[in-house]
């Protein structure tokens, strides 16, 4: 520790040696040797800038004349101010937004996600009657070309007494083509089609059974099968995503 | 005061400790000649500074000498012959690619270059609104099959591409294309732009830069073919472009230079398919970075301007009053002159 | 020339509030403004080059078939 302060103590030193004499004092008062009388005999104020040029040079204000409105009019000059404040603030501003923007487009999916988020299916070949599973997102996907009679007891059904009441119009966009996630909305199962109580789809995991529009009608699952977004682009194809 | 435990730790008991002790004692008793040992310990100071300076910068330098120099699979000669810098148009800094020879450059590999080499980088969905519209990109990936995901029963079967599929390799793996090559691999082209000292320059002189026969006294092996610009000049691909080998669409004269320059064109559009955004965003922003900096030039100026011109008058207390509209010792600031 | 910069100045400058909207909205505008000159510019110097220039080609060859 000694070797320390000695060292600090002449690095301190050679520092001050440049600084005021009034400094240098104060440090070696802080080494703890001198005695106060010395120091206050040694202490008076020295401008640090004496010697730097003659005082007139220091003093000698050059004149801002030439910058002065000479219009009387002050509303001119603060105008362009402002506007040239406010112009900052406008492109300050558009580089914020631009650079968070890109923060946030960062978080959203990226282009081949999103190239595989959309499935397109050719109903065509799907008789009436028939079951499909597709794969979309990791997904199960089950679509099912309806017979009339399935159309017509999907719409008949008292849906206003199941306990998630929904009524077959609001789940389908053609009643020929059902078109839902295959995911039993208990715990994640994949229902078996054609069976059941209910003409259409059960769950053998914990026995839900589905009605022919994919609502549940008995077991442990709380809500309807899910319905994903498709749209139908032009006649015989399906587009889901 | 982490230092000073690092110190105290690292003390060595005994004669070290006494002599530092002692050392420190002198010094106490001859403060009161403070500048005489000033004088005395400047050189020490100076000394200790400099060899602490010396030290960093011999160990950094001793440093850099070890680990910091680029260690270079071959030295320049065996790079091969340097490729000849072309004008090239798309890499000017205010120039797109030139869309209609991607088009070309992509029939090129398709017909050409895919025999051997795969570009599994590039999606059909990228090559629509680049090179081709959306349903000659879909035909396309129809005219080959992928693999589905399992189906009920486990099995893998095969489905026509999507535009969401990737290029497909001619070669099933790496190995295929070994065996089938004579044991050397033909890479990937997705990023050979940017993978290959000289970029296109290099690109577009391998492609064209075979001699007609090697040069006298030049040794090439076995199956190998002779080309100055490749590393070795013994390069296992031989030359493939030849005058109208492909028949382009539209009508442009298939030579081989311009078979090379398209195909190189359109491999540094599938290192850098955001190249034409890129370039347009770096404009942008200079555009506004540039405003943005004149204006904030501007502002600063307007704001140190009441600082700058300003004038400050100290009146010493007892002294004789110079500005007679102070009468009490201040410190008066003038805005204005 | 005064008439009309003091009354520039009271209408966008004089309330502190006001000339925040001005800002921002004027921020709008410029990046609008920006946006269609730069690509104006840019389609005129890459004219030719880009897809969207050689594209009617493809897609009326498509419609012919």
């Amino acid at each position: 520790m000694p070797a320390l302060t000695t060292t600090t103590r002449a690095l301190a030193r050679t520092w001050t040696a440049h600084q005021l004499p009034a400094v240098r004092a104060c440090t070696a008062l802080s080494s703890h040797s001198r005695s106060i009388s010395e120091v206050s005999a040694s202490s008076s104020f020295d401008s640090p800038f004496k010697g730097m040029g003659s005082s007139e040079k220091t003093t000698r204000i050059p004149s801002f004349a030439k910058y002065r409105n000479s219009s009387g009019d002050e509303s001119g000059p603060r105008v362009f101010q402002y506007f040239m404040v406010g112009t900052m603030g406008a492109l300050s501003a558009l580089g914020a937004k631009a650079t968070v923007q890109d923060f946030l487009v960062n978080m959203s999916a990226s282009a081949d996600v999103l190239a595989q988020a959309k499935v397109e299916i050719d109903l065509a070949a799907i008789p009436e009657g028939k079951n499909v599973i597709i794969k979309w997102r990791g997904k199960p996907v089950f679509i099912r070309h309806r017979t009339a009679e399935e159309i017509k007891e999907a719409e008949d059904t008292k849906w206003e007494a199941l306990r998630d009441p929904q009524p077959d119009s609001d789940r389908v966009k053609k009643p020929d083509w059902l078109i839902m996630l295959g995911v039993c909305t208990h715990l994640g199962c994949v229902p078996i089609g054609e069976a059941g109580d209910f003409g259409g789809w059960f769950c053998p995991c914990h026995g839900s059974h589905y009605d022919i529009s994919g609502r549940i009608r008995k077991g442990p699952a709380p809500l309807n099968l899910e319905v994903p977004e498709y749209d139908f682009p032009e006649e015989g194809k399906v587009v889901i995503g | 005061m982490l230092a000073r435990s690092c110190l105290r730790s690292t003390r060595l008991v005994g004669p070290v400790a006494r002599n530092a002790a002692s050392k420190t004692a002198s010094r106490s008793a001859s403060t009161s000649s403070s500048t005489a040992e000033e004088a005395a310990s400047s050189w020490k100071t100076t000394a200790l500074g400099s060899g602490a300076t010396a030290f960093a910068i011999g160990s950094v330098a001793w440093y850099y000498h070890l680990y910091g120099q680029n260690v270079d699979a071959m030295t320049p000669a065996e790079e091969g012959l340097h490729p000849t810098a072309y004008p090239w148009e798309h890499t000017k800094w205010s120039k797109t690619f030139d869309h209609q020879a991607l088009r070309r450059g992509f029939q090129v590999y398709r017909e050409v270059c895919a025999s051997c080499h795969s570009l599994k980088r590039i999606p059909y969905r990228s090559l629509v609104g680049n090179i081709m519209t959306v349903d000659e990109a879909k035909a396309l990936a129809e005219e080959n099959e992928y693999d589905t995901e399992p189906n009920n029963e486990g099995e893998i079967e095969k489905r026509p591409g999507k535009l969401s599929d990737y290029l497909p390799s001619p070669y099933k793996n790496d190995e295929a294309a070994r065996a089938a090559n004579n044991g050397a691999l033909p890479p990937d082209l997705s990023l050979m732009v940017k993978a290959r000292h000289g970029g296109c320059d290099y690109i577009f002189s391998l492609l064209t830069g075979y001699p007609e026969e090697p040069p006298a006294g030049a040794v090439v092996q076995e199956g190998l073919n002779f080309n100055p610009y490749f590393p070795g000049t013994g390069i296992a691909m031989a030359r493939v472009l030849y005058d109208d080998l492909v028949e382009y669409e539209d009508g442009t004269p298939a030579t081989t230079s311009q078979m090379a320059k398209d195909v190189t064109e359109f491999l540094h559009w599938s290192a850098e398919p955001e190249m034409d955004d890129r370039k347009k965003m770096g404009w942008k922003v200079m555009a506004i970075g540039g405003v943005l900096f004149a204006l904030s030039v501007w502002v600063k100026r307007y704001k140190w301007t009441p600082l700058k011109t300003r004038k400050i008058i100290y009146t010493p207390p007892g002294g004789p009053a110079k500005n007679p509209s102070s009468p009490r010792p201040s410190v008066k600031m003038n805005e204005r002159q | 020339m005064a008439g009309l910069s003091s009354s520039l100045y009271n209408l966008f400058f004089r309330k502190n509030t006001v000339m925040l909207g001005t800002v921002f909205a004027s921020a709008f505008a410029i990046q609008m403004a920006f946006d269609s000159g730069s690509e104006k510019i840019w389609d005129g110097i890459n004219k030719g080059r880009q897809w969207k220039d050689i594209k009617h080609r493809y897609v009326q060859a498509a419609e012919e078939e």
